[in-house]
């Protein structure tokens, strides 16, 4: 059953990117050459090879080097910038869970934090990533504790969390508040405390609507690292691979989709991840419940 | 020594308020040990907050309710009763056991004497082995059995239930009002039943208390003298449709008045 499952879903993975370069390389053979003009407005793209190059043309670059005479490979360097992000939207993966939850159980318990907090998280996410990441940057750099100087791949991460603890404390408060009424009220019947309510019965109530937020926030955090790389000037990472080869777009076309690719494969990787703990968790669930 | 007494006993909702609602009004109620009493009236005649009141599930504006010759409050702590509802509430992630084990794990059982008791308990309701399923697994019938067992799992010598039938087919409505005697003789629990089913509560009880509404209070009490063993031939004795119908008079009776007000204002009905 579980095996079907996972059979299915990787062949209608592997049948969506198939499609996708059907898509492309149809375009670059129908398409015009310098781009379809309707009344003096460019409408259509262009399917010249400097702005869409071969698919194939894409995957042989990940085979040659990165500079001309260098001898690290294309695929090395993109691999490794996407594990070094990887590594930092884990980190603020799970901060904005830690702080996601923490902030949903503290709403759920206390409705004045509710009321007075909310209207706050909501109005964070209007603030644009951009303008917030010098701003990270540079308290970061101010804060000393102790011995523990703050790095700067941190701020990074820290950008990552801000997308990412959002969606995870709203759906965890809604799971939360799942709970039926009539459960709650058996609940208070066996004169439970609210800390056994809370972990007997409104997480596990709340793991349906949690799921869906920790695959909203794994991306969030990918976003956010992504980003903050760029915005930042953080070396070694997806985000300023993506910069970099953009400016050699004209001579290297080929080049950017190679690193493009690399952070669409982190994303992938970190909802895996997350619809990994999806599959454990709703296992025992009634079907209707599974989303 | 009752099993429960409620004595002068009123709730008002919103009080002083212009949405002041009299849900009970001096209720006055005892019940013996090893019995079986149901309440019984039209929507918003209170036998839900009564129910409630005495789960201390809601606090008395006035009055008081002692069960087992303590305070409600005291008595929940202590787990003195078992509460079950019209829906069986059965927990998706937990399995049947899990589920019986609940009320056990929160008193703070150890994992053996748990598993011990559950086992004990599916064998009271008849369904040893489906301990390992989940709750959706099962038949609405079978999930109020669980609910039931999971009710009685710490052997409380009252329990309390709130239409627990109320969402069944007849059919199994009848088997579960046998098996629910059975239960109840075997374990020698006090049962407070709230239902709006006639026939049900002449079969189950020793004693019908009839509710009217507005204000919420008792306005007769019948008993039901259809011996201990009762059966499926109960339900065509003589006795049980005297009862019937004098249960129906008694409804009835306080029905007219209020039937045209609880119609324009009809307050929630738990």
């Amino acid at each position: 059953m579980l095996a079907r499952r996972i059979a299915y879903r990787s062949a209608m993975f592997v049948v969506a990117i198939t499609s996708v370069v059907v898509l492309w390389e149809l375009y670059k053979i129908l398409g015009p050459q310098d781009g379809g003009k309707f009344f003096g407005v460019s409408i259509l793209p262009r399917a010249n090879d400097t702005a869409m190059p071969h698919f194939s043309t894409m995957l042989s670059r990940y085979g040659r080097p990165e500079v001309r005479g260098s001898d690290k490979k294309i695929w090395v360097v993109v691999l490794s910038g996407a594990m070094f992000s990887l590594r930092l939207s884990l980190v603020g993966f799970f901060l904005g869970t830690t702080i996601g939850v923490g902030l949903a159980v503290l709403m759920s318990r206390y409705r004045i934090v509710q009321r007075g907090l909310l209207p706050y998280l909501v109005m964070s996410q209007t603030v644009p990533l951009i303008a917030l990441a010098p701003l990270v940057v540079s308290w970061g750099g101010k804060l000393e504790i102790g011995s523990f100087i703050w790095p700067r791949w941190l701020s990074a991460s820290i950008l990552g969390t801000f997308l990412a603890f959002f969606p995870i404390a709203v759906g965890t408060l809604r799971g939360l508040a799942s709970a039926p009424a009539a459960a709650v009220e058996l609940m208070d019947s066996y004169a439970a405390s609210w800390k056994q309510t809370l972990f007997k019965l409104r997480f596990p109530a709340a793991v349906p609507f949690m799921v869906p937020a920790f695959k909203l926030g794994a991306s969030g955090a990918v976003v956010g690292v992504v980003v903050a790389e760029i915005s930042t000037g953080l070396k070694g990472g997806i985000g300023r691979l993506i910069i970099e080869y953009a400016r050699e777009a004209t001579g290297d076309p080929a080049k950017v989709f190679t690193a493009v690719f690399g952070a669409a494969a982190l994303g992938i990787t970190m909802s895996g991840l997350v619809a990994l703990s999806d599959v454990l968790l709703m296992r025992n669930r009634p079907k209707e419940t599974t989303t | 020594m009752s099993a429960l007494e409620v004595a002068g006993a009123s709730k008002i909702f919103n009080q002083g308020t212009t949405k002041q609602v009299d849900a009970l009004i001096d209720v006055n109620l005892t019940v013996n040990p090893g019995e079986f009493v149901s309440l019984i009236g039209p929507s918003g005649c209170g036998k839900s907050t009564l129910l409630r009141l005495i789960a201390n599930l809601l606090e008395p504006t006035s009055g008081s309710v002692s069960v087992n010759n303590k305070t409600a409050a005291q008595a929940r702590l202590d787990q003195d009763y078992g509460m079950a509802f019209q829906q069986a509430g059965l927990f998706d992630w937990r399995t049947v056991s899990k589920n019986i084990e609940l009320p056990l794990e929160l008193k703070g059982w150890d994992k053996a004497k748990r598993e011990a008791r559950a086992k004990e308990m599916l064998e009271l309701v008849k369904l040893p082995e489906f301990a390992d399923l989940y709750p959706w697994q099962l038949s609405g019938g079978m999930q109020q059995r669980i609910a039931i067992a999971r009710a009685l799992a710490a052997h409380p010598p009252l329990l309390l239930m709130d239409e627990p039938f109320g969402a069944l087919d007849e059919m199994t409505r009848e088997y579960m009002q046998g098996e629910l005697l059975r239960i109840c003789g075997e374990t020698s629990t006090t049962v407070v039943f709230v239902t709006h089913s006639i026939p049900e509560a002449v079969y189950l009880s020793n004693r019908v208390v009839v509710m009217s509404p507005r204000p919420g209070r008792i306005t007769e009490v019948i008993d039901v003298d259809l011996g201990s063993k009762r059966n499926e031939d109960t339900r065509a004795a003589d006795g049980f449709f005297k009862s019937i119908t004098a249960v129906r008079e008694a409804l009835r009776g306080t029905h007219a008045d209020h039937a045209a007000a609880n119609a324009i204002r009809g307050v929630e009905d738990r």
